[in-house]
């Protein structure tokens, strides 16, 4: 996948998990966690749903690096560039 | 041998909530549930074609669906459901009453109570506010040992009797030990009942529990009736295989008991007696539950959805001397919820404390008079507060101890489970975890959200799979 279609993807997972997650005007180099009012419940699911879809298993000391948009499709594009 | 990623035995809230969790990302989950049909503690019956909710007085935490961080609304983003689409209705108000008329009225709106306190104890307003306050900043999820409620409450409220008022409904709705509760345990249920407040599902639970088993079976789910589990096998410190009564064996990776701990401990083989008796819940209950016709609630006192009321002085949360007693209960009315139809009938639903061993030792000829006795003892009493109803009674059932036992495995009828809760879930197994009622939280919504959070913390966060 390349970057935009990763982009697409966490975005796709975020309002999978919340129904109410308002996503229109996300700043995609500030913190998900403050602009979606995500708990680390939600952020166990976005880690869950890819490790679901991807078989793509990330270990707990690399959760800080989903924090943002941006480090989501910084960490993951190498590691799903053959999905 | 078939094999799972995960077994959750018991299909009760917190198993099925745990399977849906696991479900939901793609594991391959078993339920296995010992009676034919699902719930648990919360289930139904049918009598005379009627459907009748066996645990259903009402559900706690309430919370309108915009509030993104409440308990229930997380508990619904974690399993996938839509609160939006799940209809509930709140409850008019209930009342606490003790000796000397006092009362307390409350709502799902918290300034009611305090406004109330004010009203009957102006001189100790202001110590509860402050006490609302404490509750409100204290995190209970912390591990600590037992902290004693009573103890902080006398020296926060200055109030014996408002101390007393206060922890009756709490120890009634979610309290395993006698006498006295944990502190953690105590602001649980504050925040649930007199900050967030009772609701309904506007469906019955029948509707609520097909809600949840549908989803779980959708997201690939398998649940397995009359299928009770005897024991497990162990090889080096983990679980491999439950055997069931049937002596069919099942592996998986692991394993979540919701079957209560000493159940837990009897399918290890650590059925030490001592041991079980430690983990054995003292505090079990009768409901007697009444179908009236609904012109008559014009002459009861019927505009409470929950009464919880105490006659006796000292006032002691326990196991009674006597087989039931009738001197304190819970009486509902679970048609009294907000913008609920009433049609031609209508419940009211009463649970007393009960003592299981005085219901154990009855033999079959000597338990339905038992019963007969007890209800028309509870109604003298009941009569006294809601007006007479006696002899308006269209249909009664009731259940014991006994019956608790039976359909649950509940050790003594124990509704609210073990005393000593095992917070972290953790058994001598690697691969084994409890969740449900003896992890420690209780209650429908409390079960649900021990499920979730056993999951979350042991199940989905490993490399194992
Ligand atoms: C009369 C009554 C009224 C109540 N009223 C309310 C209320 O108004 N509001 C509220 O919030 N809560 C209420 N509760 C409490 C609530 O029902 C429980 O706290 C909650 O349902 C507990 O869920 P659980 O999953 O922990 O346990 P359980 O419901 O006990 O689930 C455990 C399951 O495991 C199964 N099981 C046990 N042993 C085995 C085995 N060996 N193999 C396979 N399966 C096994 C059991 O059959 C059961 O289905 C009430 C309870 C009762 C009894």
């Amino acid at each position: 996948m390349n970057k935009e279609e990763i982009r697409d993807v966490i975005l796709e997972i975020i309002q999978d998990i919340d129904e109410d997650a308002d996503i229109s005007d996300l700043q995609s180099d500030l913190p998900l966690r403050d602009q979606l009012d995500l708990d680390s419940m939600d952020f166990l699911d976005i880690v869950m749903e890819l490790r679901k879809r991807y078989k793509l298993q990330i270990p707990e000391a690399d959760y800080p690096e989903l924090a943002s948009l941006d480090s989501c499709v910084a960490y993951l594009e190498p590691r799903l560039k053959d999905s | 041998m078939v094999s799972y990623d995960h077994i959750i035995i018991g299909g009760g809230l917190s198993g099925l909530a745990a399977g849906i969790r696991l479900a939901r990302f793609g594991f391959k989950v078993l339920i296995l549930e010992q009676h034919s049909r699902p719930g648990g503690l919360n289930s139904y019956y049918y009598r005379q074609g009627r459907l009748f909710e066996t645990g259903l007085h009402a559900m706690t935490n309430f919370a309108d669906p915009g509030k993104k961080d409440a308990p229930l609304n997380r508990l619904f983003r974690q399993l996938k459901l839509s609160r939006k689409a799940f209809a509930t209705l709140q409850q008019q108000q209930s009342t606490i009453l003790f000796p000397g008329d006092r009362s307390l009225r409350f709502t799902n709106d918290p300034q009611v109570l305090i406004d109330e306190v004010a009203r009957l104890f102006p001189e100790s307003a202001e110590r509860f506010r402050k006490l609302v306050d404490l509750v409100v900043g204290h995190d209970p999820f912390q591990p600590r040992p037992f902290a004693s409620a009573r103890k902080i409450l006398t020296k926060e409220l200055a109030n014996e009797t408002l101390a007393d008022m206060l922890l009756w409904p709490l120890m009634m709705y979610g309290n395993s030990c006698e006498h006295d509760m944990d502190f953690d345990q105590f602001v649980i249920m504050f925040q649930s009942i007199f900050l967030e407040g009772f609701f309904r599902p506007e469906g019955t639970i029948k509707d609520f529990i097909d809600l949840l088993l549908n989803h779980y079976r959708d997201l690939g789910g398998e649940i397995r009736y009359l299928a009770p589990v005897k024991s497990v096998t162990q090889d080096a410190g983990r679980v491999r295989s439950v055997v069931l009564a049937s002596g069919e064996e099942l592996a998986a990776k692991f394993f979540l008991s919701t079957a209560g701990y000493p159940a837990t401990l009897v399918f290890l083989g650590q059925d030490d007696p001592s041991r079980l008796d430690q983990y054995s819940g003292k505090m079990s209950f009768v409901e007697l539950i009444y179908l009236i016709p609904s012109e008559i609630r014009s002459k009861l006192r019927a505009e409470d959805t929950i009464i919880f009321y105490n006659f006796d002085s000292p006032f002691d949360y326990c196991c009674p001397d006597e087989a039931v007693n009738v001197n304190c209960g819970v009486i509902c009315f679970p048609e009294n919820f907000q913008d609920l139809t009433i049609g031609n009938e209508c419940q009211v639903r009463v649970t007393h404390p009960a003592n299981y061993h005085h219901w154990k030792k009855l033999s079959q000829d000597e338990y339905y008079p038992m019963k007969s006795l007890w209800a028309k003892r509870s109604e003298a009493v009941v009569g006294k507060i809601i007006g007479n109803y006696s002899q308006n009674i269209v249909y009664q059932d009731s259940f014991t101890p006994i019956t608790i036992e039976r359909y649950t495995g509940k050790v003594n009828g124990a509704i609210y489970g073990s005393p000593e809760k095992i917070r972290d879930g953790r058994t001598s197994m690697s691969n084994l975890f409890v969740a449900g009622t003896d992890q420690g939280y209780l209650g429908i919504v409390g079960a649900m959200l021990s499920g979730v959070t056993m999951v979350n913390q042991h199940l989905l966060q490993t490399s194992e799979h």
